[in-house]
């Protein structure tokens, strides 16, 4: 019970014993007053370790075995305060003065322990910080004043080659060999101005190989506004700016191309106005004079050379109408279209009207379907193409004896207007169908069917013009259908 | 032919002379013809200088005019006539071999009475010859100052 009741004292105990035991022992072995410091080297050592509260439990007992061992009369408690007052107050003082000492220490202790303790944490943010910097792979080193590399992230070792410890210490510009398109004096002029600059860079690697690299620099101060080092981040631009390079070329490419094409499209027109004027005048004068010949000469002409004169014409006839359509054809290429919402059934109904003279005196039944939808498109083009359609099944079905032609429309689920033109006529050979839309490509002899060829390339050039395309179907004998698409409005 | 002609053909190419006035002969209409053979020498006819100093005063009824001449081209030659007070009522037909549309856009702009495109067909030819000739020189009333019609 005692026990437990002293042990939150058992400092201040056990040093007041050892203390009582050594003064003892040196009083047995004739070394006399040695109790007073022993006693005073126990408080002090309870009050340094112990706190305030056992050096007041060590000045209690170190008073009480002074008064009992060694303030006569000996072993007991009864004193004469004059001798113990003075040895009791030089143990209550010395222990203020431990005391304070002790206190003062334990409070800068504890303060050098926090401060350590925020060290600690801030070592360990700005670890953090640091691994974070490691993880981008955008270019990041700090340089001083004096340009010395002082913190190099691992983007900086992708991108410039250098690691940390190759970089960290050497000079940037010796290291990196930055050019730049500005004197890099002006730069560091702007930077100490403004706080940053944003620009482009070419540096070199480790490997030797330039890199372009879009570079942000910014100015960190101290707490007086002085600077005190340079963050300079990076983007590797090379494979962009190769880009940027390699579209350049090409744009530069296609603006020469362009003009080429003008050039040869201006030539183009040339010719085709050359064609137009020059040609025929002299094929105007053939037929003239093949015609007056006819005209004057007639009688004094035998049967062949009549013959002659009759092929001439038919000839210049034909070349007229092979330059009228060739121009024609041309200038479906050169004009521009003019896009309106344009009914197709107005249309057909209209070349149905134009048709009625080539067609007098022709058994031809018509079926028009279901009325054709509008479209977007050129009025005049969209005519032509309807208009070369019908008058070519006017033509293949001239030989039968009761022609059939049906306009309809195939009005899908898809995105295209789809116009077929279908004919009793003659029809053709699928393995030929490839040719029927080219340029002066005819599958019939001129003497069974008149033509130029340029009737059904004009119909694909315009429904191209329009973004749709032209295919046929046919059997030779049984008739032909012919299909055109254009984009539903 | 200096002075009298009702029609002033304005044509480089002499088959398309030959042509044109055989296509009037029927209408006898050849010998009211004048032909120049440029840009320049229609001016000349039609200010009445150079060759044509003594030249009638009256103006042609109808001037049929080529658009590619030398010298001076039909759309010039067309231009001047209209910005001349003197000249600017003459009808004037553009007889070409161009279907451009641009020439015939232009044309128009500078007041051309018609345009007409020559057919590589005898037959059309002829007959778009003689109708001009008869509706210009002969149908039609020109301005005051023209060549009188002879009746």
């Amino acid at each position: 019970m005692s026990m437990r009741a002293l042990r939150p004292y058992g400092l201040a105990v056990l040093a007041i014993a050892v203390a009582l035991g050594l003064a003892l022992a040196g009083g047995h072995l004739g070394l006399g007053n040695l109790e007073i410091p022993l006693f005073l080297i126990a408080i002090a050592v309870t009050i340094w370790y112990g706190g305030a509260g056992q050096g007041v439990a060590a000045v209690v007992a170190g008073a009480l075995c002074l008064d009992y061992f060694f303030t006569p009369p000996l072993y007991s408690f009864e004193v004469d305060p004059k001798d113990l007052v003075p040895h009791v107050g030089v143990f209550v003082v010395f222990a203020l003065v431990v005391g304070w000492f002790a206190a003062r220490r334990r409070r800068i202790e504890r303060e050098l322990r926090r401060a350590l303790d925020q060290l600690q944490e801030e070592v360990a943010v700005r670890m953090r910080q640091a691994s974070l910097l490691d993880l981008t792979h955008d270019t990041i080193f700090v340089r001083d004043m004096n340009d010395t590399i002082t913190y190099w992230n691992r983007g900086a070792e992708e991108v410039l080659g250098w690691t940390a410890e190759q970089a960290v210490g050497k000079r940037a510009p010796e290291l990196l060999r930055t050019v730049s398109s500005r004197p890099i004096e002006e730069i560091r002029a702007e930077l100490l101005r403004t706080g940053r600059w944003a620009g482009e860079l070419t540096k070199t690697r480790a490997d030797g190989a330039q890199v372009v690299l879009s570079t942000r620099w910014s100015l960190q101060r101290d707490a007086d506004g002085q600077p005190l080092a340079i963050l300079e981040t990076h983007n590797d631009i090379t494979e962009r700016k190769r880009r940027e390079d390699d579209i350049r070329k090409l744009n530069a490419q296609l603006e020469r191309r362009a003009l080429e094409l003008e050039a040869s499209n201006k030539e183009l027109e040339a010719f085709t106005y050359s064609v137009s004027h020059d040609l025929r005048a002299p094929l105007r004068h053939v037929a003239a004079y093949a015609e007056l010949l006819q005209k004057t000469a007639s009688s004094d002409l035998d049967e062949r050379s009549r013959r002659y004169v009759t092929n001439l014409l038919e000839s210049a006839k034909k070349m007229g109408a092979l330059i009228d359509d060739l121009l024609a054809f041309s200038r479906i290429g050169r004009a521009e279209t003019r896009m309106t919402l344009v009914s197709l059934g107005d249309l057909l109904r209209e070349v149905l009207h134009d048709i009625e003279r080539e067609t007098e005196g022709l058994d031809i039944t018509w079926k028009v379907g279901a009325p054709l939808p509008s479209v977007h498109g050129d009025r005049s083009m969209l005519k032509l193409v309807l208009f070369n359609l019908v008058s070519n099944a006017v033509k293949f079905t001239r030989t039968r004896p009761h022609a059939a032609i049906e306009i309809g429309c195939r009005d899908g689920a898809s995105e295209d207007v789809v116009v077929f033109v279908r004919d009793n006529g003659v029809g053709f050979d699928m393995k030929y169908a490839s040719k029927l839309f080219g340029v002066f490509q005819r599958l019939h002899l001129p003497e069974d069917f008149e033509g130029t060829g340029i009737g059904l390339a004009t119909v694909q050039r315009i429904v191209a013009r329009h973004g749709g395309r032209v295919w046929a179907e046919g059997v030779v004998d049984s008739g032909a259908t012919f299909y055109f698409s254009v984009p539903k409005p | 032919m200096n002075g009298l002609g009702r029609i002033l053909l304005v044509e480089d190419d002499p088959k398309d002379i030959d042509i044109t006035l055989t296509a009037l002969e029927e209408y006898n209409l050849a010998n009211e013809v004048v032909v120049v053979r440029d840009g320049a020498e229609a001016l000349d006819y039609l200010h009445a200088k150079g060759n044509y100093r003594s030249r009638a005063k009256e103006n042609p009824a109808v001037l049929l005019l080529d658009l590619k001449l030398p010298k001076i081209d039909g759309l010039e030659v067309l231009q001047q006539i209209r910005s001349d007070e003197r000249l600017k009522l003459i009808p004037v037909v553009v007889l070409t071999s161009s279907q451009e549309e641009r020439d015939m856009v232009a044309s128009y702009r500078l007041g051309v009475n018609a345009y007409v495109v020559k057919p590589v067909d005898f037959h059309e030819f002829v007959n778009a010859i003689k109708e001009l000739g008869v509706f210009w020189a002969v149908i039609n009333e020109p301005p005051p100052g023209s060549v009188a019609r002879r009746r």
